[in-house]
């Protein structure tokens, strides 16, 4: 055999760099055309509240597809993470904005509080008071659910439908929650009126964070624990007769996942200065699914395009008349990305480049690599018998 | 000093008794084949030693350790791999990733997440691919492979996780007559250095490789010796050809 | 005075297990013997719901709408599984998907058709009334009793379907091994398309039923369904028994609850409870074990 072995230039796996110039060239001519946009048009236009907002909105598509895309998870309530970062930051905000602005009523606690008969911040809730503790519990507690959650599903092997039956009922729940304890949560308005953070120092931030997190999952998704994910995803029972906790990374991943929802949200309360129950609901959960899965799902820079696109349709459509049938527009968006576009946009440009780099569509391709491997099928016997370079 | 031993294994399921207090080993650096006609519960007997259901009562002993009942993936890392009976790989992952992560090592999600792939890791990676002969296709995805060359990337999987034991079930199932030939030639090498329990049906390959066969027959072991003693024991005869041909 | 109260709470509590019961059959049949969870399950209740309303416009009462129901959600069940389910019936996740967009195109029709305020649908007379188990009020509506009956009445249909004439034989066998019942004969793809017209059928049915509840409104069925979904992921699809089983039990436990805290807090226990139980049955208290 070790006459047989390659030299180095030969085997070579073609494998994609940790980042790829191209990618690094675009993300950062992207990311520099977003930090100028302050800098241009000024802090308090409409288009920047909400590239701030699809920012945050993709590093929560970006929580979906790790899970997703990478580990086969499929969540319908990881809005409940983002919701539960997101409301953390924004009781936190509006707790010290009613001390130092009181309310019409010359309150200092917020005003759904008086008018649910509270006369003080209750207990539970004086940790928000420091800014820096609601930030460590806005991704401590969605981890740790996440946690927990994982624990008791996927160490039963609960996944596939269950599992995203369940999520979905966790969010729904979370929901109706939130709006029912009104005299902590603001019940069905939510909290508003806490101040925000849209400055041009933020969106920086917030772009540097999101920069941050697509190069956390790419070296993730990357590295070898990646490869474990993907064949979780492709075969778990191959891989936990490979030895591997198959729940274990799972319980990982989705752990992640929440952490990146919960940033994601927090971000999101803190940059827009409003939330509402629906922010955690399961609608919102599923539009996540689908930015994933329109910009192509197991890519990374898929849930990115997905949301800008989806979201930006959205806002371009709303002004006109077509905005009563957006909707419709979304329902077909569901179903086509289902039926005909599976890998999404980024996942089918890939393909279709691939297969042109080969010169050939996949499928003659690999037709006519079976063709030749038929050919050369006659068995050649081994070197000689015993021969001590066997890897065996 | 026996590497497995199975000890008054008996499994039940909805009333029908798959094992009937099967007593069973398998000694180190053996190449044991299993026979036994369908439904003689020889797949069970494979996926009760790996963990996949749990026996109704009985033992499981591997080198030294009780390892009944345990997870699959614990029985995995005292040092048994498993190839099922159809091909089973990760579809999506190319051939070299395949067998990049069925490599010996750590499994702990927190252990797993610093490491890399070593210059040792890869050079091995690359033998076991000549090996099996899948080093053109290393780059590409697992699901291009034919049927055949799906089975030897299981091999090399296998392989690549350095087990004490590998339990084949059927590896030559579905295959030209060129290809059991070739996977028979692989199972003979890897023999030369791992215990193999090998579950097979074709005869050919059988005379091929066993030195020692054991028939099963509804749960119980119905012969065990040289293959020639076997073929030549009345009741596997019986059993095997029906009552007339004894 | 307690006891009685309690002892309401309880027949309340069987009133709501009838409520999933009706709500959850259709979407149990199909994920039983599809294994397609169909997200557009509470819309179609709304279709159901819908027809019932307008039914009750003509002059026409909620028995008449219950058949009429039926037809017009099973027809629109068919629609969905032909246009849409039948290409992706091996992606039971993507299902999930495509099925959502489906329930947002309807939700959104029915807005646009009906608006956005709910269509309120009469009680038929007939069930207008008490039965007075106690001296004093409150009394055990009639309705209540209606939807037992009729919950049982479906479970027995479905039984009788499913167990007792031939083409329930084909579907047990199309559910116990797909490949084998297609190669013996079976036409699997239209015990599909069948089962899932029969099951939209009954989500129409149910959305009929339920209209008079509270108003016909266009988001009323994303609810139910969700409540349909524990009721599966808690009874099991293996066994027909595992929807009024699970039903009876979410049912008795959010009731109860509820009497005793609040609706939320009576969901959330129930919900928690759920967890903890698939933690013993993975696949539902009826869920049958598939060898892997």
């Amino acid at each position: 055999m070790a006459t047989q072995a390659r030299s180095a230039g030969e085997r070579k796996v073609r494998r994609s760099r940790l980042l790829p110039r191209s990618v690094l060239v675009v993300g950062a001519l992207v990311a520099a055309a977003i930090s100028a946009f302050p800098v241009v048009g000024g802090t308090d236009s409409y288009v920047l509240q909400l590239i701030g907002k699809f920012l945050c909105f993709s590093i929560f598509a970006l929580s979906v597809d790790l899970i997703w895309g990478f580990t086969g998870i499929l969540s319908l309530g990881q809005a409940v993470y983002f919701g539960i970062g997101a409301y953390t930051i924004a009781l936190s905000m509006k707790l010290n904005y009613t001390i130092e602005n009181s309310t019409r009523y010359g309150g200092t606690i917020p005003d759904f509080m008086v008018w649910n008969g509270l006369t003080e911040v209750p207990g539970f809730m004086e940790p928000l008071l420091s800014t820096p503790i609601a930030i460590a519990l806005a991704l401590a507690i969605p981890t740790l659910l996440a946690f927990i959650f994982g624990v008791i599903t996927f160490k039963r092997h609960i996944y596939g439908v269950y599992c995203a039956v369940i999520t979905l009922a966790e969010a729904l729940i979370l929901e109706q929650f939130l709006i029912e304890y009104q005299a902590y949560t603001g019940g069905f308005n939510g909290v508003t009126d806490y101040g925000n953070t849209r400055t041009a120092q933020f969106l920086w931030f917030l772009v540097v964070l999101t920069a941050l997190c697509f190069f956390g999952a790419r070296l993730l998704t990357h590295s070898r624990i990646g490869t474990v994910l993907k064949s979780v995803r492709d075969n778990d029972v191959r891989a936990e007769f490979m030895g591997y906790n198959v729940a274990n990374y799972r319980i990982f991943v989705f752990c992640v996942s929440a952490f990146l929802a919960a940033l994601a949200g927090a971000l999101y309360a803190a940059w827009v200065g409003i939330i509402s129950p629906g922010d955690t609901g399961p609608r919102f959960s599923i539009e996540a699914v689908i930015w994933t899965a329109v910009g192509g799902r197991a890519t990374l820079i898929g849930p990115f395009i997905g949301t800008f696109l989806v979201r930006g349709l959205e806002f371009l459509l709303s002004g006109s008349w077509l905005a009563n049938y957006w909707q419709f527009f979304m329902g077909a968006l569901f179903i086509l990305v289902v039926l005909v576009m599976r890998d999404g946009i980024v996942g089918t440009l890939l393909n279709w480049y691939r297969a042109r780099r080969r010169g050939a569509p996949a499928e003659i391709r690999e037709e006519q690599d079976r063709l030749e491997k038929d050919r050369q099928h006659d068995w050649r016997p081994s070197s000689e018998p015993g021969s001590r370079n066997d890897p065996v | 000093m026996a590497l497995l031993e199975v000890k008054g294994l008996t499994t039940r399921v909805s009333g029908f008794t798959i094992l009937d207090n099967l007593d069973f080993a398998v000694d180190e650096h053996e190449l044991r084949v299993l026979l036994g006609p369908n439904g003689a519960g020889k797949t069970t007997l494979i996926s009760l030693i790996t963990g996949q259901y749990k026996p109704t009562s009985g033992r499981i002993v591997f080198d030294g350790r009780d390892i009944t009942g345990r997870a699959p993936d614990e029985i995995f890392l005292a040092g048994i791999s498993r190839k099922f009976q159809v091909p089973n790989m990760y579809e999506t992952l190319s051939v070299y990733d395949n067998v990049m992560v069925s490599l010996q090592s750590a499994r702990r999600v927190f252990r797993y997440m610093l490491k890399r792939v070593t210059r040792e890791d890869d050079d091995r990676i690359w033998e076991i691919l000549e090996f099996v002969e899948l080093a053109d296709r290393a780059g590409e995805p697992a699901d291009t492979l034919s049927h055949g060359e799906r089975q030897w990337l299981e091999l090399a999987m296998l392989i690549a996780s350095r087990p004490k034991l590998l339990l084949l079930d059927e590896p030559t199932t579905g295959m030209t007559e060129q290809g059991k030939q070739k996977t028979a030639q692989l199972i003979q090498r890897i023999a030369r250095s791992h215990t193999v329990l090998l579950v097979e049906h074709d005869m050919h390959i059988v005379r091929q490789l066993a030195k020692k066969v054991t028939v099963l027959h509804q749960g119980q072991v119905l012969a065990e010796g040289s293959l020639d003693e076997v073929v030549d024991n009345e009741t596997v005869r019986a059993v095997y050809l029906g009552k007339g041909h004894a | 005075m307690i006891w009685n109260q309690f002892a309401l709470q309880i027949l309340n509590g069987l009133g709501v297990a009838a409520i999933l019961v009706i709500a959850t059959s259709g979407l149990a049949i199909i994920f039983g013997v599809a294994g397609v969870i169909n997200m557009a399950h509470g819309t179609f209740i709304m279709v159901g719901a819908y027809t019932a309303a307008v039914v009750n416009k003509l002059g026409g009462d909620m028995f008449m709408a219950m058949p009429l129901a039926f037809v017009v959600v099973a027809l629109l069940g068919l629609a969905v599984e032909r246009g849409v389910i039948r290409w992706i019936y091996d992606r039971p996740l993507e299902t999930l998907l495509a099925t959502w967009g489906v329930a947002i195109i309807l939700e959104v029709a029915a807005r646009l058709i009906f608006g956005p305020l709910g269509l309120k649908v009469d009680w038929p007379d007939l069930l207008d009334g008490n039965i007075k188990l106690f001296a004093r009020p409150p009394h055990y509506p009639y309705y209540r009793v209606f939807h037992i009956v009729l919950a049982a009445a479906i479970m027995g249909l479905t039984f009788y379907l499913l167990y007792k004439t031939n083409f329930g034989l084909k579907v047990r066998a199309v559910r116990r091994n797909r490949a084998i019942s297609g190669c013996m004969g079976v036409d699997t793809a239209k015990i599909d398309m069948l089962i899932f017209m029969y099951g939209s059928g009954l989500a129409g049915v149910a959305g009929a039923v339920l209209a008079p509840i509270k108003a016909a409104t266009f988001d009323m069925g994303f609810t139910y369904a969700v409540s349909s979904y524990m009721v599966i992921v808690l009874g099991g699809v293996g066994n027909l028994l595992g929807i009024p089983v699970g039903a009876f039990l979410i049912g008795e436990g959010e009731t109860l609850l509820a009497f005793r805290y609040n609706t939320v807090i009576g969901q959330l226990l129930v919900f928690v409870a759920i967890v903890i139980a698939i933690r013993v049955f993975p696949r539902g208290i009826f869920g049958y074990h598939e060898r892997r």
